[in-house]
C-alpha cells in the first residue's frame, strides 16, 4: 500500500498510480518537461519561424480549394483563440466544424456564435443522434471505468477526421498546446479514445443501441492511415509563440464578447459535471491537479495558488444536486439507478479488453522514429 | 416552510422547480392538515376571479388561511389571480374577495390600449418599484415579467403599491400591505428576475 | 412597455429534435432536453414545442419528455401534439406546462376549445393552424395531421370561429415557406390579423432577425415564431441554437417596434 505524496514542484501526486519522484521529491511529469519537452519547445523567433514555414505550405496545399485547413471548435479557449490567430494573424481559410454531443452548455453556443459572426466564416456541425450517445454513455457509467468521456471525444476524433478526408484538406489545426497542457493525464484517468476493441467490449457488455449513424474510428485509420498514407498531418501553432492563458483569454473577451467557462472543458454540461464532480469524488482523480501543473511548469501560476485552488471542491456545492439530477434525467435513469453506478466497485481500462500493448509500441516505435515528441499518450 | 396553496389553480410545479434549484425547501399544500408548520405561503392563480375563490372555498384551506394570514401574521404573496383575489371584489366576478388589501379589481380601459389584441394583457413588460421593498430587492427599474391578465388591481390606499408597470394606463403590479404582498405578474415565468423575487420573498 | 414576443418553435420526431422544410424532410438536430435547457438559459420570451408525430401516428403525447422539459422552462412553455381529450390537456398543465396547441383536432372537433378553455382558462389554449395554398387560385387552406390531409377550411373564416369558441391565442404556421427561411407569408398574416382580436403568433419563414422585424414593425404586439432561425447558423444549416441577446432584442425592437 502506497503512501500519500506530492511532487515538491508541480502538484501532480500519487492519484497517478504511475508517478515517480526523484530524490528531491520532484516528480517525473515534472522532469518529462525539462527534459524532453522544453529544450524543444520553441515561442521565440525560432518558433515564429518555424510557424511561418508551417503556415506556407497549408497555403500551397489550399490553393484553388475552399479550405486550406480544418479546425474543430468547441467553444473552448484553446480551439477558440485558435480559430482566430488562423483567420486574422496567419490568414488562413480552415472549415470550421463544432460535435454536437448533446450536451452543450449555453455559454458554449454562445461563444461558438460570437466566433463565427464576428469572423464571418461558415459552420459544420456534426450531431450525434441522442438515443445512440445516450446508450454510449450510459455503457460506460454501466462499465465503472473512470473514462467516461470517451464517446464524445471519439465522436470528435472521429468526425474531424472524416471532414479533413471529404475535403482532402490535408492540415489540421489543433489548439493542443505544451503551454497549458504539458502535463498528461494519466492513462488510468482517461484512457485512449480509439482503442475500438476495448470500447467494443463494453459496447457488447453494456449497450443496447446498434449505433447506426455514431462515427467511429480506429486509431489505426487516423493515426496511420490518413497520416502517412494521406499525408494527413495535425499542426499545433500554440506552440510556436507566447501562449498565455490569462492573456488569451481577455483578448477574446474583449475583442469578441466571447464568455469565460469556470474550469477548463466546462463548454459540455457533461465533461463539466464528470471532471468537477465524477472523477474527483468517485476515484479521486482531479483533473485541476494536470492543468494547473502544467501552468506551474510554463510559468502561468505559482504552486501556492494551486494547491490553494485544489483544495476546494471542484464542482459547486450550492448546484451539484441540480446537475447530478439533470445527468440522471438526461441520460433516462432515475437519480438513484445513477448514485447506484457512483457507488459501484472501480473498475478500470485493463479489467475490460484492450488493445494497450499495441497503444504502446505504437507510440514507441513513433517516438523512436522521432515523429513523435511526448512520451506519454496524447489526449 | 414556503407553503404553495393548491386548490387547482396555477403552475404549481413552475414554483417548485424553482425553490427546487436555489435549495430552498417548499411544501404544497392540498388541504387543512398540509397547513400544519407553514411559515410562508404562495398563493398562485390563473382563470376567472369567481371560478378562483370558489376553488379556495372549495379546498377547505380558505378559513385556516384567513387566519394564519390576518392573524397570524404569516407573510403571504399572491400571484397573478392570487393577487386579485386579495381585494375586496373584482369586476370579473359575483364573490367577495379576501379583502386582505383595500382594492377592487377593475377591467382594463380598452380604449385607452392602442394594439389590435386588447386583452389580454400578455407578454414581457416592465416594473416600476415606487417604493423600497424588500421583495424588489437587486430588481432595478425596467426589470421585465411576464404577465397574462386582462384586470388589474386598483389600490384605494395608494400607499398599498411597491410597483407599477404601464398598459394603456399605469396600474399597481405590485402591492404590499404588513405581512401580505401581491404581484399580478408571473415570477415563475420570468427567468431571473422572477427567479430573484422568489428568492427575496423566500428570504424575507 | 409591452413588447412583441420573439419564440423559438421546436418539432418533436421520433423522440429526437427535428426541422422540416415545408413539413416535409425531417433533419436531425439533436437531444431536445439540452436544446430546451439552452434556450431556457438565452432567457427566451416562450417556447413552443410540437410533437409531430403523435397525432398523425395516434398515439399520446410522451408525458415524460413534456415533464423533462417543462422543468427546464423558467418561461412560458406552451405544448402541442396528440391532445385529443380534456383530461390530456389538464394532465399536461399538471406538469408545468403553460399553454396547449391545438391543430388537427381543433379542426376535426371545434367544442374541444370551448371544453378545455372552460376547465383551464381561455388564455391557456392555443389553436394552431397549419396553412397552405392550394389550387389554381392559390387560395390558402388548413391542413392537418401533420401537413397531410387538405380540410379545405378557409384559416380566416376559422379564425373568427376559434376566437368565438373561446381560443385564447392564434398561431398561424406556414406551409409553404416553412424552414425555407426567404420570409414571411405578409398577407396571410395581414388577413388573420384584420379579423381576431386575441393574441396571435406567426411561424413559417423567418430567415433573420429583419423578418421578425418587418412583422414586428407591421403589426406591433404579436408574436413571432422561428424554428429554423434559432436552430440553423450559416450557409451549410450548421445546427447551432442561437437567439438574439437582451441587447440585440432591445435594438431590433427600437428599429421595429
Amino acid at each position: 500500500m502506497n503512501s500519500y505524496q506530492i511532487c515538491t514542484n508541480c502538484i501532480m501526486d500519487t492519484t497517478d498510480n504511475n508517478i515517480t519522484f526523484n530524490e528531491r521529491g520532484v516528480c517525473d511529469h515534472c522532469n518529462d518537461f525539462y527534459d524532453f519537452v522544453k529544450p524543444n519547445w520553441h515561442t521565440d523567433i525560432k518558433g515564429r519561424e518555424e510557424l511561418e514555414k508551417i503556415i506556407d505550405k497549408i497555403k500551397k496545399a489550399g490553393k484553388n480549394k475552399e479550405f486550406d485547413s480544418i479546425l474543430g471548435l468547441s467553444g473552448g479557449v484553446d480551439s477558440s483563440y485558435m480559430l482566430h490567430l488562423a483567420v486574422k494573424e496567419f490568414g488562413l481559410r480552415p472549415l470550421v466544424f463544432h460535435v454536437d454531443g448533446g450536451w452543450n452548455s449555453e455559454l458554449a453556443v454562445h461563444n461558438i456564435n460570437v466566433l463565427i459572426d464576428k469572423l464571418g466564416l461558415d459552420l459544420y456541425t456534426e450531431v450525434i443522434n441522442w438515443e445512440e450517445m445516450k446508450d454510449f454513455q450510459l455503457a460506460f457509467f454501466k462499465s465503472g471505468v473512470p473514462h467516461l468521456d470517451i464517446p464524445q471525444d471519439h465522436a470528435f476524433i472521429a468526425t474531424l477526421y472524416y471532414f479533413a478526408e471529404k475535403h482532402k484538406i490535408k492540415y489540421i489545426l489543433n489548439g493542443g498546446n505544451i503551454s497549458t497542457e504539458c502535463v498528461q493525464y494519466p492513462l488510468h484517468w482517461f484512457y485512449y479514445g480509439t482503442d475500438m476493441k476495448h470500447i467494443n467490449d463494453i459496447r457488447k457488455k453494456f449497450s443496447t443501441n446498434k449505433m447506426e449513424t455514431y462515427p467511429f474510428s480506429s486509431v489505426f485509420r487516423h493515426k496511420i492511415y490518413l497520416k502517412y498514407l494521406k499525408g494527413v498531418q495535425v499542426v499545433k501553432p500554440l506552440n510556436h509563440m507566447p501562449y498565455i492563458k490569462s492573456k488569451a483569454l481577455k483578448f477574446l473577451e474583449t475583442e469578441y464578447n466571447w464568455k469565460p467557462y469556470p474550469q477548463k472543458h466546462f463548454e459540455s454540461r457533461f465533461t463539466k459535471f464528470y471532471e468537477g464532480y465524477w472523477l474527483p469524488e468517485r476515484f479521486g482523480y482531479d483533473t485541476r491537479r494536470v492543468q494547473l501543473s502544467s501552468l506551474i511548469l510554463t510559468g502561468q501560476m505559482t504552486r501556492e495558488e494551486a494547491l490553494n485552488i485544489v483544495s476546494k471542491p471542484a464542482y459547486n456545492p450550492d448546484t451539484i444536486n441540480d446537475e447530478f439530477n439533470y445527468i440522471a434525467t438526461k441520460l433516462g435513469i432515475t437519480s438513484e439507478e445513477l448514485l447506484k453506478y457512483f457507488n459501484m466497485p472501480k473498475k478500470y481500462y485493463w479489467d475490460y479488453k484492450n488493445q494497450q500493448n499495441i497503444f504502446k509500441i505504437g507510440a514507441k516505435v513513433l517516438h523512436l522514429l522521432g515523429v513523435e515528441k511526448v512520451k506519454k499518450r496524447e489526449k | 416552510m414556503i407553503t404553495i396553496i393548491d386548490y387547482g389553480l396555477g403552475n404549481i410545479r413552475a414554483f417548485v422547480n424553482v425553490y427546487d434549484r436555489l435549495n430552498i425547501k417548499t411544501k404544497v399544500a392540498k388541504n387543512i392538515k398540509d397547513l400544519e408548520g407553514v411559515n410562508k405561503i404562495i398563493l398562485p392563480g390563473v382563470g376567472h376571479f369567481d371560478y378562483a375563490m370558489q376553488s379556495l372555498e372549495n379546498s377547505g384551506m380558505k378559513e385556516r388561511i384567513n387566519d394564519l394570514v390576518l392573524n397570524e401574521k404569516t407573510p403571504v404573496i399572491g400571484i397573478c389571480v392570487g393577487m386579485q383575489m386579495m381585494s375586496n371584489r373584482s369586476d370579473e366576478g359575483k364573490l367577495s374577495g379576501l379583502g386582505w388589501i383595500d382594492g377592487e379589481v377593475k377591467l382594463f380601459d380598452e380604449s385607452k390600449i392602442n394594439y389590435k389584441t386588447k386583452l389580454p394583457h400578455m407578454g414581457w413588460n416592465d416594473i416600476e418599484p415606487v417604493k423600497d421593498n424588500k421583495l424588489l430587492d437587486g430588481l432595478n427599474t425596467n426589470s421585465r415579467f411576464y404577465f397574462l391578465h386582462s384586470y388589474y388591481f386598483r389600490c384605494n390606499d395608494k400607499s398599498n403599491i411597491i410597483a407599477e408597470t404601464i398598459y394603456g394606463e399605469k396600474f399597481a403590479s405590485a402591492v404590499y400591505k404588513d405581512n401580505i404582498y401581491g404581484i399580478q405578474f408571473h415570477p415563475e415565468k420570468s427567468h431571473s428576475a422572477g427567479i430573484r423575487l422568489l428568492k427575496n420573498f423566500a428570504e424575507l | 412597455m409591452l413588447r412583441p414576443r420573439i419564440i423559438p418553435c421546436l418539432l418533436i420526431h421520433n423522440k429526437g429534435l427535428v426541422k422540416t422544410v415545408q413539413f416535409k424532410e425531417p433533419k436531425y438536430v439533436g437531444d431536445p432536453i439540452n436544446a430546451v435547457k439552452i434556450f431556457n438559459e438565452k432567457e427566451v420570451d416562450e417556447l413552443i414545442v410540437v410533437d409531430i408525430d403523435a397525432t398523425a401516428k395516434r398515439i399520446e403525447p410522451d408525458y415524460h419528455l413534456i415533464e423533462k422539459m417543462a422543468i427546464e422552462c423558467r418561461m412560458p412553455f406552451c405544448y402541442g401534439g396528440g391532445i385529443k381529450t380534456v383530461e390530456q390537456a389538464k394532465r399536461i398543465f399538471g406538469l408545468g406546462v403553460e399553454k396547449i396547441a391545438i391543430s388537427s383536432i381543433a379542426v376535426e372537433n371545434p367544442s374541444l376549445i370551448t371544453k378545455i378553455a372552460e376547465k383551464v382558462g381561455n388564455q391557456s389554449v392555443v389553436v394552431v393552424m397549419d396553412v397552405k395554398k392550394k389550387g389554381l387560385f392559390n387560395k390558402y387552406e388548413i391542413f392537418i395531421n401533420n401537413g397531410l390531409k387538405n380540410t379545405g377550411i378557409d384559416p380566416i373564416a376559422f379564425a373568427v370561429k376559434a376566437q368565438k369558441l373561446g381560443a385564447g391565442e392564434i398561431v398561424i404556421n406556414n406551409i409553404d415557406n416553412d424552414g425555407l427561411m426567404k420570409g414571411f407569408d405578409e398577407t396571410l398574416i395581414k388577413k388573420i390579423r384584420e379579423v381576431t382580436n386575441i393574441p396571435l403568433t406567426v411561424m413559417g419563414g423567418a430567415g433573420n432577425l429583419d423578418d421578425v422585424g418587418s412583422i414586428i414593425r407591421q403589426h406591433g404586439i404579436i408574436g413571432v415564431s422561428a424554428g429554423s432561425l434559432f436552430v440553423f447558423k450559416g450557409k451549410f444549416r450548421a445546427v447551432l441554437i442561437n437567439y438574439p441577446t437582451l441587447e440585440e432584442k432591445e435594438m431590433l425592437l427600437e428599429k421595429y417596434f
